[in-house]
């Protein structure tokens, strides 16, 4: 079993017009024994971006610590917010630096720029990353959720539907993996603010 | 030596100890994303063409279908990269952050030549652990020059030149069809053949083709110069889900409005560094 | 025998001496096809081990595994329970399939391992306890059903097989449950669960069991087990099943998804909470009154 599958957990980020979706499972896991339904893996970086990190779940909270931190900083330096892209090169840069010792998580990062035009990007665990316009997934469930993002996603979509084809999208994926799921949470992010759900779905 | 580690360079090792215990007890390292890839160059009349698929591999998953393999080093330099998305990703970088700043220095434009031993010399040092395999092209004072980069340092300077796992399918096409003396459009026709080669006999590439055009005038990338693989089928309208399709826990709803504290500023153009 | 004619008996593994004096059963059995054929080579247990064992884990060849299936007997009768999933490896092959193998009106076994070696070898116990059944008219009692099985696996030990198995079922001794594993193991006992998620419904189980419980609160206990498990264990979950072996046959009791149960104890737990509160809050009126 690869040290990525240990904890299990899967996100998926979707872009839609002038606001942008992030959800990820609820499961932390220690191989098939689920251990809690209420794991965070998504997090919030600043109002207008999200980190998801899947993964090694100690490797996970090692980052978002990391990262939280090397935004105050930029923060406190620049007195302004960090650029989604700029957060992205960030997140790549500082995986990339332990290239031969690697965090095991892939994180997925999804946030609206100054023009509240939507970025979505994933990266692997050495830090490569994948920009998209339309979707990205990561985790134990990531080729299930291939298969239902390409099918259930549409251009432009309103915040309301947004979450609609997100949350079908995440839940017909999560039945299908063993070691994701046990609820769900969804963040929609618009130039107003941020919408939470979580889902209500499978407990096995 | 009190250097802090963000400022030291370099690779950092802190994980090392715990990821081999972790592989010890038998928690295989995950492979990283792989380009498992066809990348081509050509020299014609006064300037070279280079090409790449678009397919990114994860074990048997392909995870991105349009990634852009060819790279920025400078305005007049350009370089594709086959083997380990990161690495080729990551040391093109560095090396086109290291050209501008030696082009600073110097008070000249760089040199293919140059790219080419800051780019030998880091992967030679790292010992093929870096497994960036590199086509590197461009244009210079000298003219056209076209190379290519192997994971361990060594390299090569040819006429025609094509790496990775699609590279026997495009090497086949340019053994058949090259000539000296090409015109741009031949040149182009050529590459697009051979990158063609790979998408379609090396499972490992796909996606589109594209190419890059480096001649002393610039250089012109096109992204997407053949689409022959695009999506055949999709449902017409797609799929709808009314408003409250999805059961949501009562009472999970949360709105967390913007905050106004601060505002994303755009970045300023780029600071004035002519001479 | 037409078939024979294409089967080479050093090809067999029957090569025994002691069976092929037995000519009959020897036909017999080649005819009636429930002998598996082992490959050509000198130690087939070791070609097998080499083929499928000591492989990188992407070379394996996945077999269904992952599950939660119980039985236990009580004054009522056996309760046979269980889940529902096939996994391959994290995949969720299905989430419907049928663990209880009806072997006879009279026996039960249960599936967890490998799910056509389950299907496969109970199937044909079925019709070995009906052969006996028609030679002696009367029927096999569950004891030497389930050595038959015992035997069959214990034969191709160490060649691949793998099964956990539990054969219920009611003769003239009453109810018997008899635990039998592609190790070669079998043995009689009244509480058994088997799989991956064993471990939680055991726990459910052993706290809720009584030999005297009713037998509706007997099916609850088994449901209610293996819901548990299809919870916590990550590789069991879907529709749980039910049967109730009693001494005229088998009837099956149920068949619902996990999620019913689930939300049957949410709520549950919410009207306890709040009836614990109010309580609190009316111990809690008359001291400050």
């Amino acid at each position: 079993m690869s040290i990525l599958e240990y904890n299990g957990g899967c996100v998926l980020a979707m872009a839609g017009k002038e606001c942008v979706a992030i959800a990820s499972d609820k499961r932390l896991g220690v191989q098939l024994t689920t251990v809690a339904m209420d794991a965070n893996r998504i997090f919030r970086m600043h109002d207008k971006l999200y980190l998801g990190l899947t993964g090694l779940m100690t490797d996970i909270q090692t980052l978002d610590q990391l990262f939280r931190f090397k935004l105050e900083l930029y923060a406190m330096r620049e007195n302004r917010l960090m650029k989604p892209k700029t957060f992205a090169s960030l997140v790549s840069s500082t995986l990339y630096s332990k290239r031969f010792a690697p965090y095991f998580s892939e994180p997925v990062i999804a946030g609206l720029d100054k023009d509240n035009k939507p970025y979505i990007c994933s990266m692997d665990l050495l830090g490569c990353v994948a920009e998209e316009t339309e979707f990205v997934v990561a985790g134990t469930c990531a080729e299930s959720l291939f298969g239902t993002c390409e099918t259930f996603y549409k251009k432009d979509l309103e915040p309301d539907e947004l979450f609609e084809t997100v949350s079908q999208a995440l839940l017909a994926a999560l039945d299908r993996d063993c070691i994701s799921g046990w609820g769900a949470v969804v963040h929609i992010i618009t130039k107003d603010g941020v919408q939470t759900k979580e889902l209500d779905g499978r407990m096995d | 030596m009190n250097t802090p580690e963000s400022a030291r360079g370099g690779f950092c090792f802190e994980n090392a100890i715990r990821n081999s215990v972790l592989s010890a007890n038998g928690y295989k390292a995950p492979t990283a994303r792989k380009t498992g890839t066809t990348i081509a160059g050509v020299v014609f009349e006064g300037g070279v063409v280079l090409g790449a698929d678009t397919r990114a591999t994860s074990g048997a998953t392909v995870f991105e279908k349009n990634c852009q393999k060819i790279h920025y080093i400078a305005d007049n330099i350009m370089c594709c990269g086959a083997g380990t998305a990161a690495d080729t990703e990551h040391t093109t970088q560095l090396i086109a952050s290291k050209i501008w700043l030696h082009a600073l220095a110097t008070r000249r434009k760089p040199r293919v030549a140059t790219a080419l031993s800051m780019l030998k010399h880091m992967l030679f040092r790292y010992q093929g652990y870096v497994s960036a395999a590199l086509v590197l092209g461009g244009v210079d004072f000298h003219g056209p020059h076209l190379y290519t980069v192997y994971p361990h340092g060594s390299t090569d300077r040819l006429p025609y030149v094509s790496m990775g796992s699609g590279s026997l399918a495009a090497m086949a096409v340019f053994e058949a069809n090259y000539k000296d003396g090409l015109t741009l459009e031949d040149a182009k026709q050529l590459v697009y053949e051979g990158i063609s080669g790979g998408i379609f006999n090396d499972l490992g590439s796909g996606g589109n083709v594209d190419l890059c055009i480096i001649t002393a005038d610039g250089q012109e990338l096109i992204r997407g110069y053949a689409k022959e693989n695009e999506r055949k089928y999709r449902r017409p309208g797609g799929y709808k889900f009314p408003s409250g399709t999805t059961p949501v826990v009562p009472g999970s709803e949360k709105f967390k409005e913007q905050s106004k504290d601060f505002a994303l500023v755009t970045e300023q153009d780029g600071m004035d560094v002519s001479a | 025998m037409p078939l024979s004619d294409f089967l080479d008996e050093d090809l067999s593994i029957k090569g025994s001496k002691s069976r092929s004096n037995d000519l009959d059963l020897h036909e017999l059995s080649y005819s009636l096809g429930n002998e598996l054929r082992v490959p050509q080579v000198e130690r087939p247990s070791h070609f097998i081990r080499d083929a499928f064992v000591d492989v990188p884990e992407k070379d394996k060849l996945r077999f269904a595994h992952g599950t939660t299936t119980l039985a236990f007997a009580f004054q009522g009768g056996i309760i046979v329970a269980v889940d529902s999933r096939a996994s391959m490896g994290q995949y969720v092959g299905s989430g419907t399939v049928k663990k209880i193998i009806e072997i006879n009106p009279y026996l039960l076994g249960t599936m967890a391992g490998g799910a056509a070696d389950c299907s496969f070898w109970e199937r044909d116990l079925g019709r070995r306890c009906r052969l006996y059944e028609l030679r002696n008219k009367e029927r096999i009692s569950v004891a030497a059903a389930s050595k038959l099985l015992a035997n069959t696996v214990y034969y191709y030990r160490g060649m691949g097989l793998s099964m956990g198995t539990m054969i219920c079922g009611w003769d003239k001794t009453g109810p018997n449950i008899f635990y039998v594993d592609s190790d070669g193991t079998r043995f009689k006992g009244h509480i058994f669960s088997v799989g991956s998620g064993s471990t939680f419904a055991y726990g459910v189980l052993d706290q809720g069991y009584s030999y005297d419980m009713s037998v509706e609160d007997a099916i609850k206990l088994g449901q209610k087990s293996i819901y548990h498990a299809t919870h916590r264990d990550a590789a069991s979950g879907g529709v749980i099943n039910c049967y109730h072996v009693k001494e005229d046959g088998w009837v099956k009791i149920s068949s619902e998804d996990m999620m019913i149960q689930h939300r049957a104890r949410v709520s549950e737990r919410k009207a306890e909470d709040e009836a614990s509160d109010a309580a609190k809050a009316a111990a809690a009126q008359p001291a400050s009154a």
